[in-house]
């Protein structure tokens, strides 16, 4: 399989994943930003998961729901829809893996955001709904691209999980991350030194937009 | 009429307020941190720790007794704090228009406000008055029942305070909205309010009228002897310099023609206690153009200093030094006349 098929197939299944949260990730984010207590840290500690949990784990898991013994897996393949080892699962396996990340850097963008325009914003009879996507998304919009790509950097380089839940198929599922782990394996390290390349520099782009967003962030809301 | 009987935990006490509000302006004043802003929130429905009951002409805003606790949204209360807090992603025209783009309030208010050069610009771009311009502007696009003033003035340079003065008075006499303006200033309030409440330590220390409660040695809000009056019927003479001019207790007074000829009428000036002469008698050839008799009514000594009241009929506090009052014999009931220098009298809008 050719580099450059294997870079696109990567970056699909990491932009797709990286789609997919970012409306969950941004609710929920709204939701724990005006709330405090035991919901909210119980909350917060769930999403934070698999960001502590080893992969593995959160493959486990991730098997275990999607798995023919489970019940939405039952169901899905009674529908003729079979998840584990298909390019959804990777989808999946980036997007579980990658949430974390992006519900922690959206809570810190819309908490930089000053509350009392929020606040005025209600008493000009706005609802929390209109407020929020009125004034405090526009002044958190650089700090939520951040978390964005941020989220995008580590769809890209999930591993574990994508293993366990979408196996290593070259063409199907076969990321950069598991491509350059078969390459090791194989003795092929030449191979996968190109491959590094091509991580690295994605990531170390990425960071530095994410970067230069996050000051501006600071900027606007000091 | 505004009816207010709330209980709010605060970091260092509870608030308890309980008043009712009738008059147009109502000012709060106190020292800071004595509850005036969490006063104001309260009202405007941004905590959600209030307990009591808030009712503006007999519609509920919190009861919580009942149930009833309205979100900001729904109490049509216009809250504009000190931070002034414009939206800095929106030009001056969408932060205006954010509660309703109704054209034909909207011109009112630019032309009230002034707001025509300020409506492309955004607030990083505006000045402090300017912002202070336009959050009133966009308090009022959303027609509330209610105005909510937090220090509106104490970010800006005298000269603009005086300019805001006036567009405040212009919208407590054009809109005709009551509004509940805090204040650590004793002078604002009497400039603009017809109804004071002195908060101490999140109680009402003292409520009734501006100039009454100000004063009240119990309340001792102020210590200050500024004399502020609302003045009328202005008769300019520019070739002797000066503008006649009515109190509301019927004192004629002279101001300088070249500080008030372009002011709206009517108009409120300012004298401290501090520029004003006393005599024993009658003054007989004196350069003031502003001679006032009246009984003492008042007399405090204290720190080198005597301040006292004096029925002109309006009530007049001077400050002098305990000296020149025990020179002159002052007691209580004694007649003295005043010489007020027009030239002291300050406009405050």
């Amino acid at each position: 399989m050719s580099e450059i098929s294997l870079l696109v197939l990567s970056l699909k299944i990491a932009a797709l994943s990286t789609i997919a949260i970012i409306i969950p990730a941004l609710a929920l984010a709204a939701w724990s930003w005006q709330r405090s207590g035991a919901w909210r840290a119980l909350v917060d500690a769930t999403a934070m998961l698999p960001l502590i949990l080893p992969p593995t784990a959160v493959g486990f898991v991730l098997l275990m729901i999607l798995g023919r013994r489970s019940t939405i897996g039952h169901m899905l393949e009674r529908i003729g829809i079979s998840v584990l080892f298909t390019p959804t699962a990777a989808v999946i396996a980036a997007a579980v893996m990658s949430f974390p990340l992006m519900f922690v850097m959206f809570r810190a963008a819309i908490d930089s955001t000053e509350l009392r325009y929020f606040q005025i914003a209600r008493t000009l009879g706005a609802t929390p709904l209109r407020a929020f996507m009125r004034v405090t998304l526009p002044l958190a919009w650089r700090g939520l691209a951040a978390g964005v790509l941020l989220a995008y950097c580590r769809a890209i380089g999930e591993f574990g999980a994508t293993a366990m839940i979408a196996g290593n198929i070259p063409g199907r599922t076969q990321t950069l991350a598991l491509a350059i782990y078969q390459r090791v394996e194989a003795g092929r390290e030449e191979d996968a030194r190109t491959l590094v390349v091509y991580v690295v520099l994605l990531a170390l782009t990425s960071l530095i937009a994410s970067e230069v967003l996050i000051s501006r962030q600071r900027k606007r809301t000091a | 009429m505004i009816t207010i009987d709330i209980r709010q935990p605060l970091a260092r006490f509870t608030l308890e307020v309980s008043c009712s509000l009738e008059e147009p302006v109502t000012a709060v004043v106190g020292a800071s941190g004595s509850g005036k802003t969490s006063l104001l929130e309260a009202i405007a429905g941004l905590r959600a720790a209030t307990r009591g009951r808030i009712a503006i002409d007999g519609s509920v805003l919190l009861d919580s007794e009942r149930g009833i606790a309205l979100p900001p949204d729904q109490r049509r209360v216009g809250y504009v704090p000190q931070e002034i807090a414009l939206f800095p992603h929106l030009r001056a025209r969408d932060n205006v228009t954010f509660a309703s783009r109704d054209p034909a309030h909207l011109a009112m208010l630019s032309e009230i406000l002034e707001l025509a050069p300020l409506l492309d610009r955004f607030p990083s771009a505006l000045s402090g008055g300017e912002r202070q311009r336009v959050a009133l502007a966009r308090a009022l696009m959303a027609h509330p029942r209610l105005l909510l003033l937090d220090e509106p003035l104490a970010a800006l340079d005298q000269p603009l305070r005086e300019r805001i003065l006036v567009y405040l008075r212009r919208i407590r006499d054009r809109e005709r909205l009551p509004m509940i303006y805090v204040t650590h200033q004793p002078v604002e309030a009497m400039a603009l309010a017809n109804f004071c409440i002195v908060l101490r330590d999140g109680r009402v220390a003292g409520q009734g009228k501006p100039d009454d409660v100000l004063r009240d040695p119990r309340v001792a809000a102020t210590t200050d002897v500024d004399n502020v009056f609302e003045v009328f019927d202005p008769q300019h003479d520019p070739t002797k310099g000066t503008t006649r001019v009515r109190t509301s207790d019927g004192v004629a007074l002279v101001l300088p023609y070249d500080h008030v000829s372009a002011a709206v009428f009517p108009l409120v000036v300012r004298i401290s206690g501090e520029e004003i002469v006393v005599f024993g008698r009658r003054p007989e050839s004196v350069s003031s153009r502003n001679i006032l008799e009246g009984p003492i009514t008042d007399l405090r000594v204290h720190e080198g200093m005597a301040d006292l009241t004096i029925a002109a009929p309006m009530p007049i506090r001077v400050r002098l030094t305990r000296s020149a009052a025990e020179d002159l014999g002052l007691a209580v009931g004694h007649r003295v006349w005043m010489a007020l220098r027009s030239r002291s009298f300050r406009v405050i809008g």
